[in-house]
């Protein structure tokens, strides 16, 4: 069993990695993240999973419900942290499976991949607790700026974070975005992780978020047209049903941390598409209590103060 | 207590109860067998018991009582002394549960007639006659767990009352569950575990001072390794007694020190391990604040004990101290330093003061020259901390003599491979010792200074000795001299960090940057990681460059130019190939930065040197607008008229640019358009790259073609050059001035002079005498034309807000501007300025990408605020 095979299985247990293996996985990962487009081709079938927000034992229902990676072909819509007890672990088992099956797993980034917001919603924090240094938080934003901004699903499904932003009218203006760097506070970069679809807004809105903005329906049929595709896929909402359609099925909502934050109360979804693009959602619950360990937020076993 | 409503619906036989009344002679007599109920007596609010018989006689009623005088015997039994037939009265119950029910009845009607009475007496005098907490005993177990958990808001202040009044009570509850433990009576100790849940989540500061303090906080989470929603019986006071190690580096004497250092970890270890699953936001607030006050007593306490502090550095400083101990009292030093984020800014800062002067910095310096790779870890982290508080406090530090070393050991560790352990510590610091944007100058300028004399090139070194083709590469003069041979393998992260503390260098000291680029040809060899085989360090190459041209510097364009530096990323663009990965995408980022802005001269040298390549991209929508763009470039040497009348006032509104600036381009427009079509006229004959004796050659070996396009700067100067008279006069003045000062002292030079150190050189070596009064022109103006707003960063991670420094630029702009207006010069450095300000006609898209560009800069970029937090709550998702 290759190191890497070992690292896998020991995630899977949600056992955090050593900071050495985080620097190293991290390392192969830029390299394999550095070749992807800011557009990411994607194959069907392929299985689309929204937030997951550190939630990790609500994951591994995800990978039970949708089956095992690389058997599925998985897309994660990002927001692989933050709010959850288990960041490190839920990010470098995605990261891991990234490096391991490159081709089988595309992950692109959420606005909560980022250094600011991290040190906000409780990544850093995490980090801190369970490697004593800011190290690893490190590593990880590191390879947060190499991350892909969308993916476009066989040319037809336009797939991003948050959503569509007024600079970018065709998929060929994302892609003279430098991506590298930390999500800015405004342009085109920002707005594809920052921006939500609302039903009242007609064009573009202000968003309450303060980055992004809120795009209505005329937006996005005109979008969808200029590009071709038939929808576009996002998560960056919590929706209580896991997914949402709008705008006579031109957008959808995918959310996939079922009981965001331990207590929304909502379920989650995958959406699964077949080699034609036929969809089917896929609605689960939060892992059962007992499937829990004990979180896994040990501090440092030593103290001086 | 879920069915307290449906007691109708509840099946018969847990109902049915044989009613018993004591007699005189001792002895129960049995008054027969029914169905009990509990409901509201007639005309009454108040609840009774109510026993009927099959026929639906009433054989008992009893108005249930606030008093204390229900006991429940074996299960079955519920019996009380009754004040109304003055006897003794039972009820025998069937079934268990239908005791365990009308019981739960009776306690919950008793507690709410307490707290009505309660709630009747004056606001906060709690009559403990009226309502105490029920005793603490196994048997009361349930009694207590349905006090903690049921009832609403005001019931939970009244409890939380109650809690604090009795002293015994949470001790008793303790004892209670040592006896348990004895016992192995798990399901007590479960119950047991849920009302202490229950208590913490009544979140009252108050209980929790109590239940947190030495003498029950071990058995509060002992009692919680018994939680019933957990599969397993949890080890926590194991892990706080057998692997949790107190380390004392220095021995701490005082009881209240020690007592707050074990009660900041026992609860931070319950936030986090043993209740990080049902806490809310506000318990861990009130957590967290219980932490902060703790660790806020602790280092003011030790800092204000001078012997504490003196024993701690004389055993850092002492040479007979093991270095084994010595490591714990640095590892001491940092949580002391860390910890003191929780003092009061003003306190902490007269802390770190304090401990600059015991000599911090050079137990950290000692620190950094080890070899455990921990020990400088943790020497950074303290010197991030110190930075963070208050860079000065380094600064002061590093420009006197006996802080050379640091920053030198600072810049070593930058290029040093520690293996796994550091990350980018070192860049963090140099980059706040070097930021240009904190207010306080002085020391700042001469760390600058320092660092631009001895350390740069050390940087710049180490990126061209693990360069492969370096020799064939570079131009033959501009290599150091040995070095070359010397391929030391650096790991690549090194080399990104390096590459990434540059473009931070770029961005705050444009002037310096300039003359060492110019001067040491730091952008061609920074270039040289286009040869790497890692193709995150070949984009970050191309970041590199990016990030100069974002000074608009016509200097630096033209030595890009000349030296034909954009050669080996077009090389690299086309080795690429169709693939749309990183590299693609920053070099056509790149191409659209040169094309939106307008940065002539690299137009036509891209197009002209390089377009045979780029047509076989010329599918991608950026390529073609490219080469429209550069054929614009061509037809406006013609008439530029249209567009330069019309532009301008587009990019100012993108600019945000503030009124008055916007009228003087209105104005100026007329003779801009007078000016440059004379000059256009001149334009394409004459090729000739006038900055650049001695390097055009070789350039126009490469790419025979550029030459023509590239720079006209000389035939301007001399058909529609009419300096200025003012300024012709000042600018040299100046420049001596600011040479002499240089020559005299080369520290603390004014920021806005700095230009002037770099172009002396190059003027000497270069440049014919009417050449040099112009091309001091051109730098002044160059500095001065330049919006400071898009002269700053792309860098995100540039940390703060840039007042100071911008705000001089900007004041440099508005001086400028009228001399510039007055003038009917077209010099090149002003005509290329208004091309910038002129383009063709946008797409609402380019509209935002450039404000947005623009908008990144200063204020906004710093990552310690926090824009999106707000925001954030407020929406759902996310």
């Amino acid at each position: 069993m290759s190191d890497l095979d070992r690292q896998i299985e020991q995630l899977k247990r949600c056992e955090p990695l050593k900071e050495s293996e985080v620097k190293a996985l991290c390392l192969k990962a830029m390299e394999i993240l550095v070749e992807e487009s800011n557009v990411q081709r994607v194959d069907a079938p392929v299985t689309i999973c929204g937030d997951i927000h550190g939630q990790f034992y609500d994951m591994k229902e995800l990978f039970k419900v949708g089956g095992d990676c690389p058997k599925t072909n998985y897309l994660f819509l990002g927001d692989f942290v933050d709010r959850g007890f288990y960041s490190v672990e839920t990010f470098l088992l995605l990261l891991a499976l990234k490096v391991r099956y490159p081709d089988r797993i595309t992950l692109i980034r959420g606005n909560h991949e980022s250094r600011q917001i991290t040190q906000v919603y409780g990544f850093y924090d995490e980090c801190l607790r369970k490697y004593g240094s800011a190290n690893v938080w490190r590593y990880c934003t590191d390879i947060f700026d190499y991350l892909s901004l969308s993916a476009l699903i066989e040319n037809k499904i336009f797939s991003v974070h948050g959503g569509l932003s007024p600079a970018i009218s065709t998929l060929d203006q994302i892609r003279t975005i430098d991506r590298k760097q930390e999500v800015p506070h405004d342009g085109a970069m920002c707005d594809l992780l920052w921006s939500d679809p609302e039903d009242i807004v007609d064009g573009w809105g202000l968003s309450p978020r303060g980055a992004g903005f809120l795009f209505g329906g005329s937006v996005v049929t005109s979008f969808n047209h200029s590009n071709n595709i038939d929808y576009i896929c996002r998560a960056h909402q919590l929706v209580m049903e896991g997914y949402k359609w709008m705008f006579n099925n031109q957008i959808v909502t995918v959310w996939s941390a079922p009981n965001y934050c331990y207590r929304c109360g909502n379920v989650a979804a995958i959406l699964e598409l077949d080699e034609n693009l036929n969809k089917q959602f896929r609605v689960f619950d939060a892992a059962p209590q007992e499937s829990r360990g004990t979180p896994a937020k040990k501090p440092a076993p030593d103290y001086f103060l | 207590m879920g069915g307290q409503e449906k007691s109708s619906s509840n099946s018969n036989s847990m109902q049915r109860v044989k009613v018993y009344q004591l007699n005189d002679e001792g002895k129960w007599d049995d008054h027969g067998t029914g169905h009990v109920t509990v409901d509201y007596l007639e005309r009454s609010e108040d609840l009774g018991i109510f026993v009927f018989d099959e026929d639906n006689e009433t054989l008992l009623l009893h108005r249930i009582s606030s008093e204390d005088i229900y006991r429940k015997q074996e299960d079955s039994i519920i019996s009380w002394r009754d004040p109304e037939y003055a006897t003794e009265l039972a009820l025998s119950f069937q079934e268990t549960s239908g005791c365990s029910y009308i019981w739960d009845h009776i306690c919950n009607v008793q507690r709410n007639m307490h707290f009505s009475s309660l709630n009747n007496n004056t606001f906060h005098s709690v009559n403990s006659e009226l309502r105490e907490l029920p005793p603490v005993e196994l048997s009361t177990l349930p009694l207590i767990h349905k006090t903690v958990y049921e009832g609403r808001v005001t019931d939970k202040m009244q409890l939380i009352d109650l809690i604090l009044n009795d002293q015994e009570f949470l001790r008793k509850l303790m004892h209670l569950f040592r006896l348990c433990e004895d016992l192995e009576n798990l399901s007590d100790l479960q119950m047991i575990c849920r009302i202490v849940k229950g208590i913490i989540l009544l979140n009252s500061p108050q209980i929790f001072e109590q239940i947190f303090g030495d003498e029950l906080i071990m058995d509060i989470i002992g009692s919680l390794e018994y939680d019933p929603e957990v599969p397993h019986v949890q080890q926590h006071r194991n892990f706080l007694k057998e692997h949790v190690v107190f380390k004392e580096a220095i021995p701490i004497r005082d009881p209240l020190v020690l007592s707050k250092i074990h009660q900041t970890y026992r609860v931070g270890y319950l936030k986090d391990v043993v209740l990080a699953r049902m806490l809310d936001d506000t318990i861990i607030a009130n957590l967290n604040s219980i932490i902060h006050a703790n660790n806020a007593i602790v280092v003011s306490l030790l800092k204000d004990d001078s012997t504490f502090i003196q024993e701690l550095f004389a055993r850092l400083k002492s040479a007979v101290t093991p270095s084994e101990s010595k490591k714990n009292l640095v590892y001491f030093l940092h949580d002391f330093c860390s910890l003191s984020k929780s003092l009061q800014m003003v306190q902490q800062l007269r802390l770190f003061r304090d401990l600059v002067s015991e000599g911090i910095f050079d137990i950290i310096a000692e620190a950094l020259q080890s070899d455990d790779n921990r020990l400088i870890l943790t020497g950074t982290d303290i010197i991030i901390l110190f930075m963070n508080q208050d860079p000065n406090l380094l600064r002061s530090c590093v420009v006197r003599p006996e802080g050379a070393l640091l920053l030198g050991l600072l810049v070593k560790g930058m290029v040093t491979d520690f293996g796994d352990d550091m990350h980018c510590q070192f860049l963090e610091i140099l980059r706040s010792l070097l930021d240009s944007y904190t207010l306080s100058g002085g020391q700042r300028d001469s760390v600058i200074e320092i660092f631009y004399e001895k350390h740069l090139g050390q940087l710049i070194d180490v990126i061209v000795a693990s360069c492969p083709s370096v020799t064939s590469h570079l131009s033959r003069k501009e290599m150091g001299s040995g070095r070359v041979k010397n391929q030391q393998r650096t790991k690549p992260e090194i080399l990104s960090n390096i590459c990434e503390l540059l473009c931070f260098c770029v961005l705050h000291h444009p002037y310096r940057i300039k003359c060492n680029f110019l001067l040491n040809n730091v952008a061609d060899k920074v270039l040289l990681l286009m040869q790497r085989r890692e193709k995150y360090l070949v984009v970050a190459a191309v970041r590199f460059f990016r990030t100069i041209l974002s000074r608009h510097d016509e200097h630096i364009i033209g030595h890009i130019v000349r030296n034909n530096l954009l050669k080996p990323i077009v090389d690299a663009f086309m080795k690429n190939g169709d693939r749309y990965n990183l590299l693609n995408s920053a070099v056509l980022e790149l191409l659209e930065y040169i094309r939106k802005e307008n940065l002539k001269p690299l137009l036509k040298y891209i197009v002209d040197s390089f377009w045979d390549e780029f047509v076989k991209f010329e599918h991608l929508p950026c390529i073609q607008s490219f080469k429209v763009k550069y054929e614009q470039c061509l037809e406006n040497g013609g008439a530029r008229g249209t567009i330069s009348v019309s532009d301008p006032r587009k990019r100012i509104d993108e600019r945000a640019l503030e009124k008055e600036e916007e009228d003087y381009f209105n104005e100026d427009s007329d003779e801009e358009d007078t000016a440059s079509a004379s000059a256009s006229q001149s334009r394409k004959v004459q090729p000739q790259p006038v900055l650049s004796n001695g390097v055009s050659a070789s350039h126009q070996s490469i790419s025979p073609r550029t030459g023509g396009l590239v720079d006209y700067d000389d035939d301007e100067d001399d058909e529609d050059y009419r300096p200025p008279p003012r300024r012709q006069k000042d600018n040299p003045d100046d420049e001596e001035a600011t040479m002499d000062s240089i020559r005299l002292k080369r520290k603390l030079v004014p920021k806005d002079k700095e230009p002037d150190i770099n172009k002396r050189p190059r003027l000497n070596k270069n440049l014919k005498s009417k050449d040099s009064v112009f091309a001091a022109l051109c730098s002044t103006l160059s500095q001065a034309v330049l919006p400071s707003k898009k002269s700053a960063s792309i860098m995100h991670s540039s940390p703060q807000a840039g007042d100071g420094d911008e705000n001089a630029h900007e004041q440099n702009h508005k001086d400028f501007t009228p001399t510039r207006g007055s003038s009917d010069s077209s010099s090149s450095d002003d005509e290329t300025h208004k091309e910038k300000e002129s383009t063709s006609p946008r797409s609402c898209s380019e509209c935002v990408q450039s404000t947005s560009d623009n908008r990144q800069l200063g204020s906004e970029d710093s990552p310690l605020v926090q824009p999106k937090s707000s925001p954030e709550m407020a929406v759902n998702g996310s």
